[in-house]
């Protein structure tokens, strides 16, 4: 990789003012700091890298802090990125226009924690492992479950809107995360949430909290945050099961869901191409006789006794419908690695079968559970084809999550491995296309092209005006209204047309209406 | 040095558990190496090292079980009891 930048388009005054805001330990110009924020962990071309170098980094200590850090950029219109892990897998973070970085990890205090009222408040920059490890003194947790665990912040998950991987029991995170202060991209300050800061259910005005999650920092920086608490489990459940074909395994991950469990948390369901995948490398799997085609996995969190008795229903279910209980060590074992999937050493291989390092790319959607069968067959298919053109992809398989405790729809997922260091600009380009083929998939399936990661990257981005219909005029109106300088995450969801082809204010819309 | 090295830098013989996978040590495996002469150099590895590996691994997924819950309940306990019901 080269170690050189791009010339800095933020002027001395500029940094001079950002200085004065936070001091000069806090506002980062060398080449390190920058390079370590121009991406994030899904695979991208390794020379395409330098495009995306921000042209410095500023670490904010409080919310007053990134209100003047805002202030300054709107006034000088400088793009703003806020970056709250970095571990999104849609680009959210990934600086398009350079500029200014807003990393907020210094903001990872806990303010309270109200154990009458089960709440915390704690700034946007905290783990949630860590602050699992400080709330487990009361007996408390903050359920928040992404594959990130060990690694993502608060932040991120709130502009993200993420899943929760137990979510089917706890809710997810706009479900966990109650209020939250904010930054418009003009600087001013607001607190947004479900009424009051730590109420969970309000019917006055507008309802503005969803409005500010997920947007992937196009619309300004969550800073503090109170959320929702839980007792901490006295019991989890985690069976995992193996079956002979899929379509027996599918069936049973939905009557696992709509057994009405109150302890469910989730279910997983695994497909053929995933336990072949886990069976050249994974330790549970290579031992697995070779008529395990097919996976199932639930696990239910709380109170011992009514676990104990939502265990006999979904064991009791399982068996009725064929399967084969793995064993505690491997259900024990491979559930907990679920919490933490970012840290697993990844390689995938070459059409001849030979190792090769590989990074994960995640594509995942929400579909319905009538509609997963033809989802899994098609974007297989586009996956084939293009490890057919290039031996840079592999195809990992895929997993099919519970986002409800109904079996309503599921986080449907395929991952493929990625030679990242190999990937050429044309390459890339082919998996852009396959990027857009499976999340026009997902839309015709009737789901959404995601439900978990966001849907801003290249190649899917295209079809979010489909999936939103009119929805997406008002997100540009919305865009438009509280950005009106396009300062914040500018290049994002195609965000830009709300300002006109040349930027001068002139948006048109989706339709090709006037905006304003 | 030498002694030291000859002895824990010598794995022990490989059994191929498929034809992905070798097993040096029970229940532990390992790609083939055979699958790894192109794109991915081998290295020698101290067999402490290995087995260091893998209990630090079974170290953090207990930790995990610990972090988000106090007990785990074992399927297989509750597998009997179903098949001790009356009628299974």
């Amino acid at each position: 990789m080269t170690t050189t930048a791009p010339v800095s388009q933020v002027s001395d005054v500029v940094l001079e003012e950002l200085v004065q805001v936070l001091g000069s330990d806090h506002v980062l110009t060398n080449v390190t700091d920058r390079y370590a924020r121009t991406r994030v962990p899904a695979p991208f071309p390794v020379h395409r890298w330098r495009d995306y170098v921000p042209d410095l980094v500023v670490m904010p200590g409080s919310t007053e802090e990134v209100a003047e850090v805002v202030r300054v950029a709107n006034r000088h219109r400088v793009p703003v990125v806020p970056r709250d892990g970095g571990t999104g897998l849609t680009d959210g973070a990934r600086p398009e226009r350079r500029g200014i970085v807003i990393d907020v990890k210094r903001m990872d205090q806990i303010e309270e924690i109200d154990l009458q009222n089960r709440t915390c408040t704690v700034g946007v920059g905290i783990n949630m492992l860590k602050l699992n490890e400080v709330l487990a003194a009361h007996n408390l947790i903050y359920p928040d479950d992404p594959a990130s665990y060990p690694c993502s912040l608060v932040g991120g998950r709130i502009g993200t809107s993420g899943w929760s991987l137990i979510g089917s029991r706890f809710g997810h995170t706009r479900d966990l995360v109650l209020s939250f202060d904010f930054v418009l991209p003009t600087g001013r300050v607001i607190r947004v949430g479900d009424g009051g800061p730590k109420t969970s259910k309000s019917s006055s005005g507008y309802q503005l909290k969803h409005l500010f999650m997920g947007h992937q920092g196009t619309l300004g920086v969550a800073t503090r945050a109170t959320l929702k608490l839980f007792p901490k489990p006295e019991a989890e459940f985690s069976p995992f099961w193996a079956f002979t074909d899929f379509d027996s395994a599918y069936r049973t991950v939905q009557a696992l869901a709509h057994a009405g469990v109150a302890t469910f948390a989730g279910a997983v369901l695994f497909d053929e191409e995933k336990v072949a995948y886990l069976r050249r490398d994974d330790e549970a799997y290579i031992p697995q006789p070779g008529d395990v085609r097919s996976l199932v996995c639930s696990v239910a969190y709380g109170n011992e006794d009514e676990v104990r008795a939502g265990a006999k229903r979904l064991m009791r279910i399982a068996r009725d419908h064929g399967a084969r209980y793995l064993g505690d060590e491997i259900s024990e074992g491979d559930w907990a690695a679920r919490h933490d999937r970012y840290a697993t050493p990844l390689h995938g291989r070459t059409r001849a079968n030979q190792v090769v390092p590989m990074s994960w790319h995640c594509e995942d959607a929400a579909i319905n559970w009538t509609q997963l069968p033809r989802v899994r067959q098609e974007w297989h298919r586009i996956v084939a084809r293009i490890r057919e053109r290039f031996d840079a992809f592999d195809d990992w398989g895929m997993f099919f999550y519970t986002s409800a405790s109904t079996g309503v729809d599921y986080l449907t997922e395929i991952d493929v491995g990625i030679w990242e260091q190999q990937l050429s600009d044309e390459m890339w380009e082919a998996w852009v296309e396959a990027k857009r083929d499976i999340a026009g998939v997902a839309l015709d399936a009737g789901g959404s092209i995601s439900a978990c990661h966001g849907s801003c990257r290249e190649g899917e981005v295209d079809l979010v005006p489909t999936e939103l219909g009119g929805g997406y005029d008002v997100m540009l109106k919305v865009k438009r209204a509280l950005d009106p300088n396009n300062i914040m995450n500018p290049g994002k969801y195609g965000l830009d047309r709300a300002y006109g082809p040349s930027g001068d204010g002139a948006g048109t819309s989706e339709t090709g209406k006037e905006v304003s | 040095m030498v002694y030291r090295y000859d002895e824990q830098a010598t794995p022990p013989e490989a059994e191929q558990v498929t034809d992905v996978a070798i097993s040096r040590y029970e229940d532990v495996y390992e790609v083939d190496p055979g699958l790894m002469v192109e794109h991915v150099n081998q290295q020698t590895f101290p067999n402490w090292d290995t087995l260091r590996i893998i209990d630090s691994r079974h170290d953090h997924l207990q930790w995990m079980h610990d972090h988000w819950a106090h007990t785990v309940i074992s399927g297989e306990e509750v597998l009997r009891s179903l098949d001790e019901e009356p009628g299974s």
